[in-house]
Protein backbone atom coordinates (compact mmCIF):
# COMPACT_ATOMS: atom_id res chain seq x y z
CA UNK A 1 0.00 0.00 0.00
CA UNK A 2 2.75 2.34 1.00
CA UNK A 3 4.80 1.47 -2.07
CA UNK A 4 1.84 2.13 -4.37
CA UNK A 5 1.06 5.47 -2.80
CA UNK A 6 4.73 6.46 -2.90
CA UNK A 7 4.95 8.15 -6.23
CA UNK A 8 2.22 10.76 -6.24
CA UNK A 9 3.00 11.58 -2.62
CA UNK A 10 6.64 12.13 -3.49
CA UNK A 11 5.80 14.45 -6.39
CA UNK A 12 3.45 16.38 -4.21
CA UNK A 13 6.19 16.79 -1.65
CA UNK A 14 8.63 18.03 -4.27
CA UNK A 15 6.01 20.55 -5.39
CA UNK A 16 5.45 21.82 -1.88
CA UNK A 17 9.18 22.02 -1.30
CA UNK A 18 9.65 24.10 -4.47
CA UNK A 19 6.82 26.32 -3.35
CA UNK A 20 8.66 26.91 -0.09
CA UNK A 21 11.74 28.14 -1.91
CA UNK A 22 9.58 30.24 -4.22
CA UNK A 23 8.12 31.91 -1.12
CA UNK A 24 11.63 32.69 0.07
CA UNK A 25 12.45 34.07 -3.38
CA UNK A 26 9.45 36.39 -3.24
CA UNK A 27 10.58 37.68 0.16
CA UNK A 28 14.08 38.33 -1.22
CA UNK A 29 12.61 40.09 -4.23
CA UNK A 30 10.46 42.28 -2.00
CA UNK A 31 13.57 43.25 -0.03
CA UNK A 32 15.45 44.00 -3.27
CA UNK A 33 12.63 46.21 -4.58
CA UNK A 34 12.10 48.03 -1.29
CA UNK A 35 15.83 48.72 -0.96
CA UNK A 36 16.32 49.97 -4.48
CA UNK A 37 13.22 52.15 -4.29
CA UNK A 38 14.15 53.70 -0.94
CA UNK A 39 17.74 54.61 -1.96
CA UNK A 40 18.66 54.55 1.69
CA UNK A 41 22.28 54.08 2.68
CA UNK A 42 21.05 52.12 5.67
CA UNK A 43 19.27 49.44 3.66
CA UNK A 44 21.43 47.67 1.07
CA UNK A 45 19.78 45.61 -1.64
CA UNK A 46 19.34 41.89 -1.15
CA UNK A 47 21.77 41.22 -4.00
CA UNK A 48 24.59 43.21 -2.43
CA UNK A 49 23.95 41.72 1.02
CA UNK A 50 23.95 38.21 -0.46
CA UNK A 51 27.16 38.91 -2.38
CA UNK A 52 28.76 40.21 0.79
CA UNK A 53 27.55 37.12 2.66
CA UNK A 54 29.27 34.94 0.06
CA UNK A 55 32.40 36.98 0.60
CA UNK A 56 32.12 36.27 4.36
CA UNK A 57 31.68 32.57 3.80
CA UNK A 58 34.72 32.31 1.53
CA UNK A 59 37.01 34.92 3.11
CA UNK A 60 39.04 35.17 6.31
CA UNK A 61 35.92 35.95 8.35
CA UNK A 62 35.02 32.27 8.09
CA UNK A 63 37.84 31.11 10.34
CA UNK A 64 38.11 34.31 12.37
CA UNK A 65 34.48 34.69 13.40
CA UNK A 66 32.19 32.10 11.90
CA UNK A 67 33.87 28.89 13.00
CA UNK A 68 34.42 30.10 16.58
CA UNK A 69 30.70 30.86 16.76
CA UNK A 70 29.79 27.43 15.44
CA UNK A 71 32.13 25.81 17.98
CA UNK A 72 30.62 27.84 20.84
CA UNK A 73 27.11 26.86 19.84
CA UNK A 74 28.05 23.19 19.56
CA UNK A 75 29.79 23.12 22.94
CA UNK A 76 27.08 25.14 24.67
CA UNK A 77 24.31 23.11 23.12
CA UNK A 78 26.06 19.83 23.98
CA UNK A 79 26.50 20.78 27.62
CA UNK A 80 22.91 22.00 27.83
CA UNK A 81 21.62 18.76 26.32
CA UNK A 82 23.67 16.60 28.71
CA UNK A 83 22.64 18.54 31.82
CA UNK A 84 19.06 19.05 30.69
CA UNK A 85 18.38 15.40 29.87
CA UNK A 86 20.09 14.02 32.99
CA UNK A 87 18.52 16.42 35.45
CA UNK A 88 15.21 16.30 33.60
CA UNK A 89 15.04 12.50 33.88
CA UNK A 90 15.91 12.57 37.59
CA UNK A 91 13.53 15.35 38.43
CA UNK A 92 10.80 13.83 36.31
CA UNK A 93 11.16 10.33 37.70
CA UNK A 94 11.43 11.09 41.41
CA UNK A 95 8.67 13.05 42.91
CA UNK A 96 10.33 14.74 45.86
CA UNK A 97 13.18 16.44 43.94
CA UNK A 98 10.54 17.57 41.49
CA UNK A 99 8.53 19.26 44.19
CA UNK A 100 11.61 20.77 45.77
CA UNK A 101 12.97 22.23 42.56
CA UNK A 102 9.72 23.27 40.87
CA UNK A 103 9.60 26.87 42.07
CA UNK A 104 13.33 27.46 41.60
CA UNK A 105 13.37 26.03 38.07
CA UNK A 106 10.27 28.04 37.28
CA UNK A 107 12.05 31.21 38.30
CA UNK A 108 15.21 30.52 36.31
CA UNK A 109 13.26 29.46 33.28
CA UNK A 110 11.32 32.73 33.35
CA UNK A 111 14.40 34.85 33.94
CA UNK A 112 15.33 36.56 30.67
CA UNK A 113 18.79 34.99 30.45
CA UNK A 114 20.59 37.81 28.64
CA UNK A 115 20.43 39.52 32.06
CA UNK A 116 23.06 36.99 33.17
CA UNK A 117 25.56 38.17 30.53
CA UNK A 118 26.99 40.85 32.85
CA UNK A 119 27.54 38.17 35.51
CA UNK A 120 29.22 35.91 32.97
CA UNK A 121 31.42 38.84 31.94
CA UNK A 122 32.58 39.27 35.54
CA UNK A 123 33.14 35.55 36.02
CA UNK A 124 34.80 34.63 32.74
CA UNK A 125 35.91 37.87 31.14
CA UNK A 126 35.68 38.43 27.39
CA UNK A 127 35.75 35.51 25.02
CA UNK A 128 34.54 32.03 24.25
CA UNK A 129 34.08 30.63 27.76
CA UNK A 130 31.77 33.49 28.67
CA UNK A 131 29.70 32.92 25.53
CA UNK A 132 29.42 29.19 26.17
CA UNK A 133 28.35 29.83 29.78
CA UNK A 134 25.64 32.20 28.60
CA UNK A 135 24.42 29.68 26.02
CA UNK A 136 24.19 26.94 28.65
CA UNK A 137 22.34 29.20 31.08
CA UNK A 138 19.68 29.77 28.44
CA UNK A 139 19.52 26.52 26.45
CA UNK A 140 19.43 24.08 29.34
CA UNK A 141 15.87 25.03 30.33
CA UNK A 142 13.83 23.92 27.33
CA UNK A 143 15.59 20.52 27.41
CA UNK A 144 15.27 20.10 31.16
CA UNK A 145 11.64 21.16 31.38
CA UNK A 146 10.54 19.05 28.40
CA UNK A 147 12.36 15.97 29.66
CA UNK A 148 11.03 16.38 33.19
CA UNK A 149 7.44 16.97 32.09
CA UNK A 150 7.49 14.00 29.73
CA UNK A 151 9.03 11.70 32.33
CA UNK A 152 6.64 12.80 35.03
CA UNK A 153 3.74 12.36 32.62
CA UNK A 154 4.57 8.78 31.67
CA UNK A 155 1.67 6.37 32.12
CA UNK A 156 2.38 4.60 35.42
CA UNK A 157 1.33 1.36 33.76
CA UNK A 158 4.28 1.58 31.34
CA UNK A 159 6.82 1.79 34.13
CA UNK A 160 4.98 -0.72 36.30
CA UNK A 161 4.78 -3.26 33.49
CA UNK A 162 8.49 -2.92 32.79
CA UNK A 163 9.22 -3.30 36.50
CA UNK A 164 7.13 -6.40 36.85
CA UNK A 165 9.01 -7.84 33.88
CA UNK A 166 12.16 -7.38 35.89
CA UNK A 167 13.61 -4.23 34.35
CA UNK A 168 15.34 -2.06 36.91
CA UNK A 169 17.71 0.86 37.15
CA UNK A 170 19.75 1.73 34.06
CA UNK A 171 18.05 -0.89 31.91
CA UNK A 172 14.62 0.43 32.76
CA UNK A 173 15.90 3.87 31.88
CA UNK A 174 17.51 2.89 28.59
CA UNK A 175 14.87 0.44 27.37
CA UNK A 176 11.62 2.03 28.48
CA UNK A 177 11.78 5.54 29.84
CA UNK A 178 14.24 7.14 27.45
CA UNK A 179 12.53 5.83 24.29
CA UNK A 180 9.12 6.82 25.65
CA UNK A 181 10.12 10.42 26.33
CA UNK A 182 12.47 10.86 23.36
CA UNK A 183 9.99 12.77 21.16
CA UNK A 184 9.58 15.44 23.83
CA UNK A 185 13.33 15.52 24.43
CA UNK A 186 13.81 16.16 20.72
CA UNK A 187 11.24 18.94 20.80
CA UNK A 188 13.13 20.51 23.68
CA UNK A 189 16.47 20.11 21.90
CA UNK A 190 15.09 21.80 18.81
CA UNK A 191 14.06 24.83 20.86
CA UNK A 192 17.45 24.74 22.58
CA UNK A 193 19.25 25.10 19.23
CA UNK A 194 17.28 28.24 18.42
CA UNK A 195 17.88 29.63 21.87
CA UNK A 196 21.62 28.85 21.62
CA UNK A 197 21.95 30.77 18.35
CA UNK A 198 19.97 33.70 19.71
CA UNK A 199 21.87 34.26 22.93
CA UNK A 200 25.16 33.50 21.16
CA UNK A 201 24.73 36.69 19.18
CA UNK A 202 23.88 38.90 22.15
CA UNK A 203 26.73 37.48 24.23
CA UNK A 204 29.17 38.03 21.37
CA UNK A 205 27.96 41.57 20.82
CA UNK A 206 28.52 42.38 24.47
CA UNK A 207 31.87 40.68 24.87
CA UNK A 208 32.66 37.79 22.59
CA UNK A 209 35.97 39.20 21.37
CA UNK A 210 35.25 37.36 18.12
CA UNK A 211 32.37 35.54 16.48
CA UNK A 212 29.52 36.33 14.16
CA UNK A 213 27.72 38.56 16.68
CA UNK A 214 30.94 40.48 17.27
CA UNK A 215 31.36 40.79 13.50
CA UNK A 216 27.82 42.12 12.98
CA UNK A 217 28.25 44.70 15.74
CA UNK A 218 31.69 45.69 14.50
CA UNK A 219 30.53 46.13 10.92
CA UNK A 220 27.74 48.40 12.14
CA UNK A 221 30.12 50.49 14.25
CA UNK A 222 32.50 50.96 11.33
CA UNK A 223 29.60 51.92 9.01
CA UNK A 224 29.90 48.80 6.90
CA UNK A 225 26.19 48.27 7.18
CA UNK A 226 26.13 45.80 4.28
CA UNK A 227 28.47 43.65 6.35
CA UNK A 228 25.96 43.59 9.21
CA UNK A 229 23.17 42.50 6.89
CA UNK A 230 25.44 39.87 5.39
CA UNK A 231 26.22 38.59 8.87
CA UNK A 232 22.52 38.24 9.61
CA UNK A 233 22.03 36.35 6.33
CA UNK A 234 24.85 33.97 7.22
CA UNK A 235 23.27 33.44 10.60
CA UNK A 236 19.90 32.68 8.98
CA UNK A 237 21.64 30.10 6.84
CA UNK A 238 23.36 28.62 9.88
CA UNK A 239 20.07 28.39 11.76
CA UNK A 240 18.37 26.79 8.82
CA UNK A 241 21.15 24.25 8.43
CA UNK A 242 21.06 23.39 12.12
CA UNK A 243 17.30 23.00 12.06
CA UNK A 244 17.37 20.85 8.90
CA UNK A 245 20.09 18.57 10.23
CA UNK A 246 18.11 18.28 13.38
CA UNK A 247 14.89 17.28 11.65
CA UNK A 248 16.83 14.74 9.62
CA UNK A 249 18.34 13.24 12.76
CA UNK A 250 14.95 13.18 14.42
CA UNK A 251 13.37 11.41 11.46
CA UNK A 252 16.14 8.81 11.50
CA UNK A 253 16.30 8.24 15.22
CA UNK A 254 12.60 8.36 15.89
CA UNK A 255 11.46 6.54 12.75
CA UNK A 256 10.19 3.60 14.81
CA UNK A 257 8.00 5.93 16.73
CA UNK A 258 5.77 7.14 13.91
CA UNK A 259 3.89 3.89 13.53
CA UNK A 260 3.51 3.43 17.27
CA UNK A 261 1.96 6.76 18.01
CA UNK A 262 -0.05 6.73 14.82
CA UNK A 263 0.88 10.22 13.69
CA UNK A 264 0.89 9.33 9.99
CA UNK A 265 -0.10 12.79 8.80
CA UNK A 266 3.00 14.59 10.04
CA UNK B 1 7.95 24.17 47.22
CA UNK B 2 8.81 26.91 49.66
CA UNK B 3 11.41 24.53 51.03
CA UNK B 4 13.18 24.37 47.68
CA UNK B 5 13.29 28.15 47.46
CA UNK B 6 14.64 28.42 51.00
CA UNK B 7 17.36 25.84 50.29
CA UNK B 8 18.42 27.65 47.10
CA UNK B 9 18.63 30.96 48.90
CA UNK B 10 20.62 29.20 51.62
CA UNK B 11 23.05 27.81 49.05
CA UNK B 12 23.38 31.23 47.47
CA UNK B 13 24.20 32.81 50.84
CA UNK B 14 26.61 30.00 51.71
CA UNK B 15 28.51 30.30 48.42
CA UNK B 16 28.91 34.04 48.77
CA UNK B 17 29.75 33.91 52.51
CA UNK B 18 32.43 31.23 52.15
CA UNK B 19 34.02 33.12 49.28
CA UNK B 20 33.67 30.16 46.93
CA UNK B 21 32.73 32.58 44.21
CA UNK B 22 34.56 35.78 43.43
CA UNK B 23 33.06 38.65 45.48
CA UNK B 24 33.09 40.69 42.27
CA UNK B 25 30.75 38.13 40.71
CA UNK B 26 28.37 37.24 43.51
CA UNK B 27 26.69 39.49 46.05
CA UNK B 28 25.30 38.04 49.26
CA UNK B 29 21.59 37.57 49.70
CA UNK B 30 21.36 40.28 52.33
CA UNK B 31 23.31 42.77 50.22
CA UNK B 32 21.05 42.04 47.25
CA UNK B 33 17.93 42.44 49.38
CA UNK B 34 19.29 45.71 50.75
CA UNK B 35 20.01 46.92 47.22
CA UNK B 36 16.47 46.07 46.14
CA UNK B 37 15.09 48.03 49.10
CA UNK B 38 17.40 50.97 48.56
CA UNK B 39 16.80 51.34 44.84
CA UNK B 40 13.16 50.23 44.79
CA UNK B 41 12.13 53.37 42.94
CA UNK B 42 14.59 53.16 40.08
CA UNK B 43 14.14 49.39 39.82
CA UNK B 44 10.39 49.82 39.54
CA UNK B 45 10.71 52.45 36.84
CA UNK B 46 13.24 50.28 34.96
CA UNK B 47 10.84 47.33 35.17
CA UNK B 48 8.05 49.59 33.95
CA UNK B 49 10.07 50.65 30.92
CA UNK B 50 10.86 47.05 30.10
CA UNK B 51 7.24 45.98 30.40
CA UNK B 52 6.08 48.89 28.26
CA UNK B 53 8.31 47.92 25.33
CA UNK B 54 7.44 44.26 25.85
CA UNK B 55 3.69 44.90 25.77
CA UNK B 56 3.82 47.17 22.71
CA UNK B 57 5.86 44.69 20.69
CA UNK B 58 3.85 41.68 21.77
CA UNK B 59 0.56 43.36 20.89
CA UNK B 60 1.71 44.04 17.33
CA UNK B 61 3.10 40.51 16.99
CA UNK B 62 -0.13 38.95 18.23
CA UNK B 63 -2.32 40.90 15.84
CA UNK B 64 -0.07 40.12 12.89
CA UNK B 65 0.77 36.54 13.81
CA UNK B 66 -2.78 35.39 14.46
CA UNK B 67 -4.30 37.01 11.37
CA UNK B 68 -1.56 36.00 8.92
CA UNK B 69 -1.23 32.58 10.51
CA UNK B 70 -4.94 31.96 10.05
CA UNK B 71 -4.71 32.93 6.39
CA UNK B 72 -1.68 30.71 5.79
CA UNK B 73 -3.18 27.78 7.68
CA UNK B 74 -6.37 27.76 5.64
CA UNK B 75 -4.62 27.08 2.34
CA UNK B 76 -2.13 24.36 1.52
CA UNK B 77 -0.40 26.58 -1.05
CA UNK B 78 0.02 29.48 1.37
CA UNK B 79 1.31 27.08 3.98
CA UNK B 80 3.88 25.53 1.66
CA UNK B 81 5.10 28.84 0.32
CA UNK B 82 5.78 30.21 3.78
CA UNK B 83 7.52 27.03 4.92
CA UNK B 84 11.15 27.75 3.98
CA UNK B 85 10.90 31.32 5.21
CA UNK B 86 9.59 30.10 8.52
CA UNK B 87 12.33 27.49 8.77
CA UNK B 88 14.92 30.22 8.38
CA UNK B 89 13.25 32.59 10.79
CA UNK B 90 12.30 30.02 13.41
CA UNK B 91 15.83 29.56 14.76
CA UNK B 92 15.44 33.20 15.64
CA UNK B 93 18.50 35.06 14.49
CA UNK B 94 16.42 38.16 15.14
CA UNK B 95 18.62 39.26 18.01
CA UNK B 96 21.35 39.71 15.41
CA UNK B 97 19.21 42.48 13.96
CA UNK B 98 19.76 44.64 17.05
CA UNK B 99 22.79 46.52 15.65
CA UNK B 100 20.98 47.09 12.34
CA UNK B 101 17.77 48.17 14.04
CA UNK B 102 19.69 50.66 16.17
CA UNK B 103 21.22 52.18 13.06
CA UNK B 104 18.06 52.21 10.96
CA UNK B 105 15.45 53.18 13.58
CA UNK B 106 17.60 54.86 16.23
CA UNK B 107 17.45 54.13 19.93
CA UNK B 108 14.06 54.27 21.53
CA UNK B 109 10.80 52.59 22.37
CA UNK B 110 9.75 52.33 18.72
CA UNK B 111 12.85 50.41 17.74
CA UNK B 112 12.63 48.09 20.73
CA UNK B 113 8.95 47.41 20.21
CA UNK B 114 9.50 46.87 16.49
CA UNK B 115 12.21 44.31 17.05
CA UNK B 116 10.18 42.60 19.77
CA UNK B 117 7.22 42.47 17.38
CA UNK B 118 9.32 41.02 14.56
CA UNK B 119 10.81 38.31 16.76
CA UNK B 120 7.69 37.23 18.61
CA UNK B 121 5.68 37.26 15.40
CA UNK B 122 7.21 33.92 14.32
CA UNK B 123 6.15 31.56 17.11
CA UNK B 124 2.64 33.04 17.04
CA UNK B 125 2.45 32.76 13.26
CA UNK B 126 3.85 29.22 13.20
CA UNK B 127 1.53 27.92 15.88
CA UNK B 128 -1.55 29.63 14.49
CA UNK B 129 -0.79 28.30 11.03
CA UNK B 130 -0.37 24.81 12.40
CA UNK B 131 -3.38 25.09 14.70
CA UNK B 132 -5.66 26.21 11.88
CA UNK B 133 -4.20 23.59 9.55
CA UNK B 134 -4.89 20.68 11.89
CA UNK B 135 -8.50 21.48 12.69
CA UNK B 136 -10.16 18.09 12.36
CA UNK B 137 -11.84 17.23 9.10
CA UNK B 138 -14.78 15.98 11.13
CA UNK B 139 -15.28 19.45 12.57
CA UNK B 140 -15.10 21.09 9.17
CA UNK B 141 -17.44 18.62 7.50
CA UNK B 142 -19.93 18.84 10.31
CA UNK B 143 -19.87 22.62 10.00
CA UNK B 144 -20.41 22.28 6.26
CA UNK B 145 -23.44 20.07 6.69
CA UNK B 146 -24.79 22.65 9.11
CA UNK B 147 -24.34 25.13 6.25
CA UNK B 148 -22.23 27.57 8.16
CA UNK B 149 -20.97 30.66 6.33
CA UNK B 150 -17.23 31.30 6.04
CA UNK B 151 -17.16 33.92 8.81
CA UNK B 152 -19.18 31.77 11.19
CA UNK B 153 -16.99 28.79 10.37
CA UNK B 154 -13.88 30.80 11.18
CA UNK B 155 -15.24 32.35 14.36
CA UNK B 156 -17.18 29.42 15.76
CA UNK B 157 -15.18 26.39 14.62
CA UNK B 158 -11.70 27.05 13.26
CA UNK B 159 -10.41 29.62 15.73
CA UNK B 160 -11.75 27.95 18.88
CA UNK B 161 -10.30 24.63 17.72
CA UNK B 162 -6.95 26.27 16.93
CA UNK B 163 -6.93 28.37 20.10
CA UNK B 164 -4.99 25.95 22.33
CA UNK B 165 -2.11 25.87 19.83
CA UNK B 166 -2.32 29.63 19.32
CA UNK B 167 -2.10 29.99 23.09
CA UNK B 168 1.01 27.85 23.30
CA UNK B 169 2.58 29.98 20.56
CA UNK B 170 1.70 33.06 22.58
CA UNK B 171 3.20 31.48 25.68
CA UNK B 172 6.51 31.12 23.82
CA UNK B 173 6.19 34.67 22.51
CA UNK B 174 5.60 36.07 26.00
CA UNK B 175 9.02 34.96 27.23
CA UNK B 176 10.76 35.47 23.90
CA UNK B 177 9.55 39.08 23.77
CA UNK B 178 11.04 39.69 27.19
CA UNK B 179 14.38 38.19 26.12
CA UNK B 180 14.46 40.51 23.10
CA UNK B 181 13.46 43.56 25.15
CA UNK B 182 16.18 42.92 27.70
CA UNK B 183 18.76 42.20 24.99
CA UNK B 184 18.05 45.50 23.23
CA UNK B 185 18.35 47.27 26.56
CA UNK B 186 21.69 45.58 27.21
CA UNK B 187 23.14 46.34 23.79
CA UNK B 188 21.58 49.72 23.15
CA UNK B 189 21.51 51.14 26.68
CA UNK B 190 17.93 52.30 26.16
CA UNK B 191 16.87 52.05 29.79
CA UNK B 192 14.87 49.33 31.48
CA UNK B 193 16.09 46.34 33.46
CA UNK B 194 18.76 45.31 30.94
CA UNK B 195 20.48 48.68 31.05
CA UNK B 196 20.11 48.75 34.83
CA UNK B 197 21.99 45.46 35.20
CA UNK B 198 24.74 46.38 32.73
CA UNK B 199 25.25 49.81 34.31
CA UNK B 200 25.52 48.21 37.73
CA UNK B 201 28.11 45.75 36.46
CA UNK B 202 30.16 48.47 34.81
CA UNK B 203 29.99 50.54 37.98
CA UNK B 204 31.15 47.53 40.02
CA UNK B 205 27.93 47.62 42.04
CA UNK B 206 27.60 43.85 42.37
CA UNK B 207 24.64 43.90 44.77
CA UNK B 208 22.84 46.31 42.46
CA UNK B 209 23.47 44.02 39.52
CA UNK B 210 21.88 41.11 41.39
CA UNK B 211 18.99 43.32 42.47
CA UNK B 212 18.30 43.99 38.78
CA UNK B 213 18.58 40.30 37.89
CA UNK B 214 16.21 39.24 40.66
CA UNK B 215 13.66 41.89 39.68
CA UNK B 216 14.00 40.87 36.02
CA UNK B 217 13.43 37.26 37.00
CA UNK B 218 10.30 38.15 38.90
CA UNK B 219 9.00 40.24 36.01
CA UNK B 220 9.52 37.26 33.70
CA UNK B 221 7.94 34.89 36.15
CA UNK B 222 4.91 37.12 36.69
CA UNK B 223 4.34 37.66 32.96
CA UNK B 224 4.64 33.93 32.22
CA UNK B 225 2.43 32.89 35.07
CA UNK B 226 -0.07 35.63 34.33
CA UNK B 227 -0.41 34.51 30.75
CA UNK B 228 -0.72 30.83 31.63
CA UNK B 229 -3.45 31.65 34.12
CA UNK B 230 -5.24 33.87 31.59
CA UNK B 231 -5.11 31.14 28.96
CA UNK B 232 -6.52 28.63 31.44
CA UNK B 233 -9.45 30.93 32.23
CA UNK B 234 -10.20 32.02 28.68
CA UNK B 235 -9.69 28.62 27.07
CA UNK B 236 -11.13 26.09 29.51
CA UNK B 237 -11.39 23.59 26.66
CA UNK B 238 -7.66 23.68 25.87
CA UNK B 239 -6.67 20.83 28.18
CA UNK B 240 -9.56 18.67 27.17
CA UNK B 241 -8.76 19.08 23.48
CA UNK B 242 -5.10 18.28 24.01
CA UNK B 243 -6.05 15.19 25.92
CA UNK B 244 -8.42 14.14 23.16
CA UNK B 245 -6.11 14.60 20.20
Amino acid sequence: MIALAGRPVRWRRVGLWLLGWAGLGVAALAWQLAASLSHSALVPTFASAAAYAWHLLTGPVLSADLLPSVARVLVGFGISAAIGITVGLLVGYYRSPREWTAAVFDFFRSLPTPLLIPVALVLFGLGGTMVVAVIVSAAVWPVLINTANATAGLEPIVVDTARSLGLRGPRLLARVILPAVSPQIFAGLRVAISVSLAVLVVAEILGGGSGIGYYIENAQQSFQITGSYAGVLVLCLLGWMADSLFLLAERRLLAWQRGVVGGGDA
Amino acid sequence: MAGGVAVSIGIWELVSATGLANAQALASVSATAAAIGEHAGSLASAAGQTIEAWAAGLAIATAGGVSLGTLAGRSAVAEASTETLVRMMRPLPSLALIPIAILVAGLGLKMTAGLVAFTSFWPIFINTRYGVHQVGRLFLETARTLQMGRATLLGRVVLPAAAPLVASGLQVAVSLALVVTVSVELVGGTGGIGTYVLDAQQGNAVADMYAGIVVGGFVGWALNRGFAELARRVLPWANRLEAAS
